[in-house]
């Protein structure tokens, strides 16, 4: 039996808030193989290193050059090109904020792609803002491939109208506004008709909801979130203590 | 209490009190932590990788965008609500468009702004926020950033709410000025989380003025100052075009902008 | 036998925000439990701001100014376009009515992995016990021949399923009163019968059914009423025979079963000169060609386009080979319809015409030059091709704009301003130069899109399933355009699955069935 989707979100969001309270790089080092080793158990690896790549292989970069090149502060300079400076300091300030950053994006996108959405949004479905934070994730997600596969049903429309795509910004400014505006407007208007939809299907109730998708939970799990929230905001108190001294 | 009744009560005023408070609230929270991180970042940096401004800026941020989508999002009415999923996929998809022009903006806040101008600032700001958390399900670098964008869809909010999107070219000049208020507010978040920026280009702005001696913070919120005022003045001026372009009856079936007038009237002297 | 009303409305006037004038006014309607309603009117006569009205999906107040009253389960709103007028209550309005939009896509949640949470939606927002939800689910399930579904994604629903669907999730909380727009549109022939059929058993049921068309379905004369809706006030109501015995009381706008042949719109010599499609003086030979054409979806075109997430995929089942070694020539002037069963692959077919597909094997030939590698919207210039949704296709902000686009450049001002005033005639929109053209009803954002196809005289005319959607009115106009074009010299090839339409216009008819091409 899979663990309750708050169950696994607590662990993930905990896990990357006490990784950037401890600042501590053999820690992030630490979470960054256990993050590759869970996904890799549960067979999500394929997918999720190369999302992970693409948001983080361009900020490590920018970190790089950015403090490993310009780092006023840094005071053991190793290398010197005219205004840049390679210092010890600015690499390892790089390294240590490179690695944090990648153990927290890591933590977080194990939970995405192994969550169940659907078992997610039943389980936040409770009422209120939980309610409507559950549909708002939930049809984004649903949303974004349908909406895709229309703008591709747009564009094969406009080209069987003449429309030619040519080079220059102004041309793909106008080809822009040639494609959004359908898109936009059905969308638009289909969303009213989803409002209504909804309106009448009771969703705009204030009363008490239930859930027709049964998600199940172990008896501990309850008390183990709050303890890993405990643990998370511990570490956060700790880390602004230390500060203020 | 949800009755059988075939009609609706009137909005109690205790409701509203209490969500004015939270707003309050999630207004004060991103205020303070923006005031604090300004007051206190020099001493940070040299420290080292100074976790407790990232910290601070975090928590601070996020809370503040948590109370105002726990104030707001309940009092959305429905045809608000479904809306706003619309117009995160319409930060994603139109802003990959955008990108794959290899134009060097973002304009990942359409679909924010649209909900700003059609249904005001408080949807604009739950919109903005929410984008953010939404879209960190995929990139979660982006989930510092929700007070940021809450910020951008208030103010697009107000913007149509006091008249600039009635003139075409108002809109721009409203997004300029937003663009300037939202890079400042979000600079701190990059200077203190990520230590920098996403993007190798923007990283090359900040590299330079970091060469001329400045601090992180204040070298990244004048690369904000650079890229956010056009990025936004462009979003606002395609939104405006989406919004005329949108036929009359969907644009005035929103209270908001009936009640406003946020566009101009049924003949507009300017299209695109 | 007298029964008690399930819902009735007197409307006097009902107004959209910002609209100069009422879309309904004069209408008193009233339904019976335990009977079928059928509210016939030409497109744009306010039949679906009416259905809507009645189910509270358009609430008084909120979504326009309406005066005069509704009543439901012994309950009398009255509304006199005021603030202080009663707000619907729409959740528990729609306990007790049902409505079924025209795209059935539209009444679901986009927030439910599977038909059966889709179904119970509405029971878990009132709160519902979860083993009375199972037992609800599985009934409806069962009345609707959904019970096989259950598991699967709403997303992969084939459009008779989906139809299904959205009825389902209207009927799960019991309501007295199901209004339906639209049903029977873009569904098969088997597909009617058991929508038909499911409406009978409701019937039965006590549950008081209103149908909204433009098309006197066969299933609509077994309706105990019929109440005739035009230019937004009821014209005419009485027993279908009453009405069938009258047929000037039936707007023309109203389409009739069997092909009607009353062309009230002439083709006239010098509109086919007018027409005269764009270089056709040297044409003699075909003007377009398909040499031993077929076409195949790779299996997973590698390095090609990635998967994206979400459990929400688009559905695509695909057939490895949709086309097979077709082979076609289209002479100048003649009017060819391909028909075939759904999946057949007749969009595929199409897609080839321009170039928006290119052809796995073979070759297609426009005016003698192969389009392999050309783009598509130069193809464009020569063949016209007019999609299903003609939604996709337009962006101006008024009707003659979304003609005239692009004209300008090609022909001058002069002659785009000339081009314009003939096509909006030729499809019967001269009136509605200046109108939005989403404010247009369905029929006539269709023949729109038909005319930005005609200003530009194509060589080759090409419509995806042209009637869908289509009143009589509209039905009538498209029969004289593609007539025109045709006797102008275009050729024009149509893809239908409405097969006596197809036989009463085309010189030839063929048939798609299992990727080949077959006269018929």
């Amino acid at each position: 039996m899979r663990l309750h989707p708050l169950t696994t979100l607590a662990a993930a969001g905990s896990t990357a808030v006490i990784t950037t309270a401890a600042a501590y790089l053999p820690l992030s080092l630490a979470v960054i193989t256990a993050a590759v080793g869970l996904s890799a158990r549960g067979g999500t690896s394929r997918r999720l290193l190369p999302a992970a790549a693409a948001i983080l292989v361009p900020l490590a970069l920018s970190l790089l050059v950015l403090h490993g090149l310009f780092f006023p502060e840094g005071d053991t300079v190793l290398a010197q090109w005219g205004p840049a400076r390679v210092t010890a300091e600015g690499l390892s300030f790089a390294l240590n904020r490179a690695a944090q950053l990648c153990a927290a994006v890591l933590a977080l996108l194990v939970f995405s792609f192994s969550v169940s959405v659907p078992d997610l949004v039943a389980a936040l479905s409770a009422k209120g803002v939980h309610g409507r934070f559950a549909f708002v994730l939930a049809s984004t997600l649903s949303l974004l491939p349908a909406i895709t596969f229309r703008l591709e049903r747009i564009r094969q429309a406009q080209e069987a109208r003449g429309l030619v795509i040519r080079r220059g910004l102004l041309h793909r400014a106008a080809a822009f506004r040639l494609q959004a505006v359908p898109l936009v407007s059905a969308l638009v208007e289909d969303a009213a008709t989803r409002a209504a939809a909804l309106e009448a299907r009771g969703f705009g109730g204030t009363g008490p909801r239930t859930s027709y998708r049964d998600v199940p939970e172990r008896p501990w799990e309850p008390p183990f979130r709050m303890l890993l929230l405990l643990a998370a905001a511990a570490a956060v108190a700790v880390r602004l203590l230390l500060a203020g001294d | 209490m949800s009755s059988h009744s075939l009609t609706l009560p009137s909005a109690s005023p205790a409701a509203a009190r209490k969500r004015r408070l939270l707003e309050i609230l999630g207004a004060l929270a991103i205020a303070g932590t923006y005031i604090y991180l300004v007051l206190n970042q020099p001493t940070d940096i040299t420290g080292g990788p100074g976790s407790a401004s990232a910290l601070i800026a975090l928590s601070g941020f996020l809370a503040g965008a948590v109370l105002l989508i726990v104030a707001v999002l309940p009092t959305l009415p429905t045809s608000t609500v479904v809306l706003i999923p619309v117009a995160l996929v319409l930060n994603i998809v139109l802003g990959q468009f955008v990108g794959s022009t290899l134009v060097p903006f973002y304009l990942d806040a359409i679909g924010t702004v649209l909900v700003a101008v059609l249904a005001g600032p408080a949807a604009g700001a739950a919109t903005g926020a929410l984008s953010s958390i939404v879209w960190s399900f995929f990139n979660p670098t982006v989930l510092p950033f929700a007070a940021g964008a809450a910020l951008i869809g208030c103010l697009a909010g107000l913007a149509a709410r006091y008249g600039l999107f009635r003139r075409f070219y108002l809109a721009p000049v409203a997004g300029f000025a937003t663009g300037i208020i939202g890079g400042v507010v979000s600079a701190p978040v990059a200077a203190f989380v990520f230590g920098g920026t996403s993007g190798v280009a923007t990283g090359a702005i900040v590299s330079a003025f970091r060469s001329m001696g400045d601090s992180l913070l204040a070298a990244i919120t004048k690369q904000a100052l650079i890229s956010d005022p056009m990025d936004k003045a462009l979003v606002f001026t395609a939104v405006a075009v989406l919004v005329y372009a949108l036929p009359r009856r969907a644009t005035v079936q929103f209270p908001f902008v009936r009640r406003h007038r946020v566009l101009a009237g049924r003949n507009p002297e300017q299209g695109a | 036998m007298e029964t008690a009303t399930a819902l009735a409305a007197g409307i006097r006037s009902f107004t959209f925000h910002d609209d100069a004038a009422p879309v309904l006014h004069n209408v008193d309607v009233s339904f019976h439990p335990g009977t079928l309603t059928a509210v016939l009117g030409p497109s744009g006569s306010g039949k679906s701001t009416l259905g809507r009205l009645l189910a509270g999906w358009l609430p008084p107040g909120a979504g326009g100014t309406l005066e005069g009253h509704l009543t439901l389960a012994r309950t009398t709103l009255r509304f006199e376009g005021q603030a202080q007028d009663p707000r619907i209550n729409p959740a528990q309005w729609g306990r007790r009515v049902g409505f079924v939009p025209q795209d059935p896509r539209a009444i679901l949640s986009t927030v439910r992995a599977t038909v059966a949470e889709e179904l119970a939606f509405a029971l878990e927002n009132a709160g519902g016990e979860r083993s009375a939800m199972l037992a609800a689910v599985e009934r409806i399930a069962g009345l609707l021949g959904l019970s096989g579904l259950l598991d699967r994604h709403p997303n992969t629903l084939s459009g008779g399923q989906l139809r299904r669907l959205a009825i389902g999730c209207a009927v799960i909380t019991g309501p007295e009163v199901l209004v339906m727009d639209e049903p029977f549109a873009s569904l098969d022939p088997a597909g009617a019968d058991e929508l038909a059929l499911l409406v009978g058993s409701l019937v039965r049921q006590g549950t008081a059914v209103v149908i909204l068309s433009q098309a006197v379905d066969e299933a609509l004369l077994a309706a105990q009423q019929w109440i005739v809706l035009d230019g937004g006030t009821v014209t005419a109501d009485g027993t279908p025979a009453e009405l069938i015995a009258a047929p000037q009381r039936l707007p023309a706008g109203i389409r009739r079963p069997g092909v009607q042949r009353d062309t009230t719109v002439e083709v006239s010599e010098a509109g086919a000169r007018n027409n005269q499609a764009d270089g056709q003086g040297a044409a003699s030979g075909p003007v377009l060609e398909f040499r031993g054409v077929g076409f195949g979806y790779a299996d997973r075109p590698a390095g090609g386009r990635k998967r994206r997430m979400g459990a929400g995929d688009v559905p695509g089942d695909q057939p490895a080979q949709v086309l097979r070694d077709i082979d076609l020539e289209l002479l100048p002037g003649e009017i060819v319809a391909v028909t075939g069963p759904n999946g057949a692959g007749k969009s595929t077919f199409l897609r080839h015409l321009n170039g928006l597909l290119q052809p796995t094997a073979g070759s297609v030939l426009v005016r003698g030059r192969d389009i392999a590698g050309r783009p598509v919207g130069e193809v464009a210039q020569t063949v016209g091709l007019l999609f299903q949704n003609p939604r996709d296709q337009l962006f101006e902000r008024t009707a003659a704009r979304e003609v005239r686009f692009g004209l300008d450049r090609r022909f001058g001002p002069h002659e785009a301003e000339a081009r314009t005033g003939a096509a909006l005639a030729a499809v019967g929109l001269s009136g509605a130069a200046d109108a939005h053209p989403m404010e247009l009803p369905a029929s006539g954002q269709r023949l729109l899109a038909l005319a930005t196809v005609l200003a530009r005289r194509p060589a080759v005319l090409a419509l995806d399933e042209p009637t869908v959607a289509l009143d009589g009115d509209g039905l009538r106009f498209l029969d004289a355009a593609v007539r025109s074009a045709a006797a102008a010299g275009a050729a024009v090839v149509l893809v239908t699955h409405d097969v006596p339409y197809a036989r009463s216009l085309a010189h030839r008819l063929l048939t798609l069935d299992g990727g080949r091409l077959a006269a018929r």
